[in-house]
């Protein structure tokens, strides 16, 4: 075989695929990948045989494009709950084996990662990124410097991109599943839309069922895996990757896109004997967080915007992680919890109106104090925040405060800023309901769709006309069951 | 914010002698031609991969000092002269010693060296000589590849247990070995689950290579 030939698979459905023989295929830890001729997917096999030819990675591999398959409808063979359209919302998240091949050998198909996923013509003066795909360390390791411009976001998008990255893993760890070796190589992300999709879905734990073939990847591993790793694997005492490991490499990420830097990596020497054994014990077993509020040895002399910059519940999530549960994997938050409280931080971002502000939002903490943490800009606009609140179950009339968001112009509105039911997942829909504007000194909520939307003396707010936001205003999102009330407080 | 990224040095001794000129010494050149811009497109391997050259054939020197990928500069390779294979391996010694830097109370050392060793024939001076000084430097990971019918393997076995068979100087085994020095460097620059000090697990070789037991 050379270069170039094409090639067929058969699959276990009876479908056949070709690929194009490649001599050094792009090569992982476990698998080497080829790629059909319109690389609309990949065809990758075992670099050894051994776990081709095991039964239990067939079965493993087998359920997971089925059954645990959050990218499949229920009614399709995929997961157990899933609809159509958690389905088709998942598919932009995992890139999820699709299928089996059963010949030349086993094998897995997926499909290959969105356009978006891939660095354009002009990603970098200086590197040949054309065509390689963003794995997260460009963004957040010191290669940043070599990208252009255009490439790299601003911290709203980051911020996008680790809510979506939670609720990826919240919804792996919803179904027992655990993804085991979750890395800046294994989430690819796009700043330029705040997107990430999970790559390497097949090394899969499913707790007491498939156990893991990997120990995962350096900065990534939990401290107790590495700690342990020198014990046999029989050993009760053993660490192994599961879903409380997950939730170690869940904020590493989620703390690389928010801080580009390593929450681990600082300056403290553990050891001088080589750097190896300085490593392990700086990612295992002493570990230290750089931010640890009580242990200040590893933490580097310029550090500027830390978790305090954050919302309180996102410092209260980052100390829980890195320094309650970095050694006590019990303590550590969940994925869901992550999920929510980043999604809190979302509704607080506010822009920063320093033009040359290389991040352009950051998260509104103390009202009295509205001081970008980036730049030190200090807000000078009037601000606007919109309360919502939910009507009490059962009682006409009472309301409770749910949700605080701070507007800007542009803002979209959606379900879920209109019924208190409903939640911004991947269960609501995407459409725009409503949106603000700032136009001649006045705040703007024009409805989009919303139906039964009241305006604060009662009357309807047709789609498309508008109502100014005066500080106190009072209107009623949508007068349906569930619907919300949202008052407006200027700042 | 500083830097604590640990440096991977990668040393390639590149056999220079009267036998590899034509097609074979141009088949290395273009071999590190495309082995730096492979790894140039890899975001671990930049950040932590430096590269040097070192060129042996009637004596040794190092053409290309430790230099990070972007800043390294492709060296200009002429095939000439002997196999002064010993005499490399004390340039290696002396290049380790003065260029990685070592893990002290205030400094995060480097990772341990990955050197790559291609020759093409038999050593023609004092191996020993070389094996000596190696010994008194941590010199990481040494993969000798023997190239062609005319290497000498018993040799390259006495430097390091991991020795593998190129049958032919033609350029495409050329390429193919240099694919597989990238993949070996991008393995090693994010690998490290493997266990402290023990050696890293390279890819498997391409077709045509042979592993010497």
């Amino acid at each position: 075989m050379k270069n170039g030939d094409i090639l067929t698979a058969t699959l276990e459905s009876g479908e056949t695929l070709e690929y194009v023989f490649s001599a050094n295929p792009p090569r992982g830890g476990m698998k080497h990948t080829f790629f059909t001729p319109d690389r609309k997917y990949a065809v990758q096999f075992f670099n050894n045989p051994r776990d081709a030819q095991s039964m239990l990675m067939q079965e493993r591999i087998r359920s997971i494009v089925s059954i645990y398959n959050p990218t499949l409808s229920e009614k399709q063979g995929g997961a157990l709950g899933n609809t159509e359209k958690t389905a088709d919302y998942f598919r932009t998240k995992f890139c999820w084996p699709v299928g089996v091949v059963k010949t030349p050998e086993f094998g897995i198909v997926c499909p290959t990662y969105p356009q978006g996923f891939f660095f354009g013509e002009n990603a970098s003066a200086v590197l040949p990124l054309k065509g390689k795909d963003k794995k997260s360390t460009w963004f957040t390791g010191r290669n940043r410097k070599y990208l252009n411009k255009s490439e790299l976001g601003d911290f709203r998008m980051m911020l996008k991109i680790a809510i979506g990255l939670a609720r990826s893993v919240r919804r792996l760890h919803q179904a027992g599943l655990a993804h085991s070796d979750l890395s800046c190589n294994n989430v690819l992300i796009d700043p330029k839309t705040g997107s990430s999709v999970v790559i390497d879905i097949d090394s899969l734990v499913v707790p007491n069922k498939y156990a893991p073939e990997v120990c995962g990847t350096r900065g990534y591993i939990a401290p107790e895996v590495l700690a342990t790793m020198e014990r046999d694997s029989n050993d009760p005492h053993r660490c192994l990757p599961c879903v409380q490991t997950d939730l170690h490499a869940l904020p590493v990420l989620i703390y690389e896109y928010l801080f580009l830097r390593h929450p681990l990596m600082g300056p403290k020497i553990y050891s001088t004997e080589s750097a190896e054994k300085d490593d392990h014990l700086a990612m295992g077993p002493m570990a230290t967080f750089i931010e640890n509020p009580d242990d200040r040895s590893n933490r580097p002399d310029d550090l500027d915007v830390t978790i305090s910059s954050l919302s309180e519940g996102l410092e209260k999530l980052f100390l829980q992680a890195f320094v309650d549960g970095l050694h006590n994997p019990s303590e550590r938050p969940s994925a869901m919890e992550w999920e929510s409280e980043l999604l809190r931080a979302w509704n607080r971002l506010v822009p920063c109106e320093n033009e040359d502000c290389d991040k352009k939002w950051f998260i509104l903490r103390d009202e009295k104090e509205p001081v970008c943490p980036f730049c030190g800009t200090r807000k000078t606009q009037p601000l606007l925040k919109l309360g919502f609140k939910s009507n009490i179950r059962g009682k006409h009339g009472i309301f409770r405060d749910k949700t605080e968001v701070y507007v800007y112009d542009g803002m979209p509105l959606f379900d879920w800023h209109l019924f208190s039911n409903i939640h911004n997942d991947e269960k609501a829909e995407p459409e725009m309901r409503a949106y603000i504007r700032r136009h001649n000194d006045m705040w703007l909520l024009i409805n989009n769709g919303a139906e039964g939307m009241l305006s604060p003396s009662g009357r309807l707010v047709p789609k498309g006309t508008a109502i100014e936001l005066r500080d106190g205003v009072l209107l009623c999102m949508a007068d349906r069951e569930n619907g919300m009330l949202a008052e407006a407080t200027v700042i | 914010m500083a830097d604590y990224i640990r440096r991977l040095p990668v040393y390639l001794l590149l056999d220079c002698s009267g036998s590899m000129a034509g097609e074979p010494i141009e088949a290395v050149r273009q071999g590190i031609k495309a082995l730096v811009s492979e790894l140039k497109g890899d975001p671990q391997a930049l950040e932590t991969a430096c590269l040097s050259v070192i060129t042996f054939n009637s004596s040794a020197r190092q053409i290309s000092p430790l230099t990070e990928l972007l800043l390294f500069k492709e060296p200009q390779l002429v095939a000439s002269g002997a196999t002064a294979l010993g005499a490399a391996l004390t340039v290696l010694a002396d290049c380790i010693r003065d260029e990685v830097r070592t893990s002290t109370p205030t400094q995060k050392g480097d990772w341990k060296p990955l050197v790559f060793l291609l020759s093409d024939g038999a050593p023609t001076d004092k191996l020993d000589d070389g094996l000596a000084a190696l010994k008194k430097v941590t010199a990481g990971n040494i993969i000798a590849c023997a190239a062609g019918a005319n290497a000498n393997v018993s040799t390259l076995k006495r430097i390091t247990n991991n020795v593998l068979m190129m049958n032919n100087l033609t350029a495409g085994d050329m390429a193919q070995f240099f694919a597989w020095v990238s993949g070996s460097i991008k393995a090693s620059s994010k690998s490290i689950d493997a266990k402290p000090g023990e050696a890293v697990q390279l890819p498997p070789p391409p077709q045509g290579f042979v592993i010497v037991p």
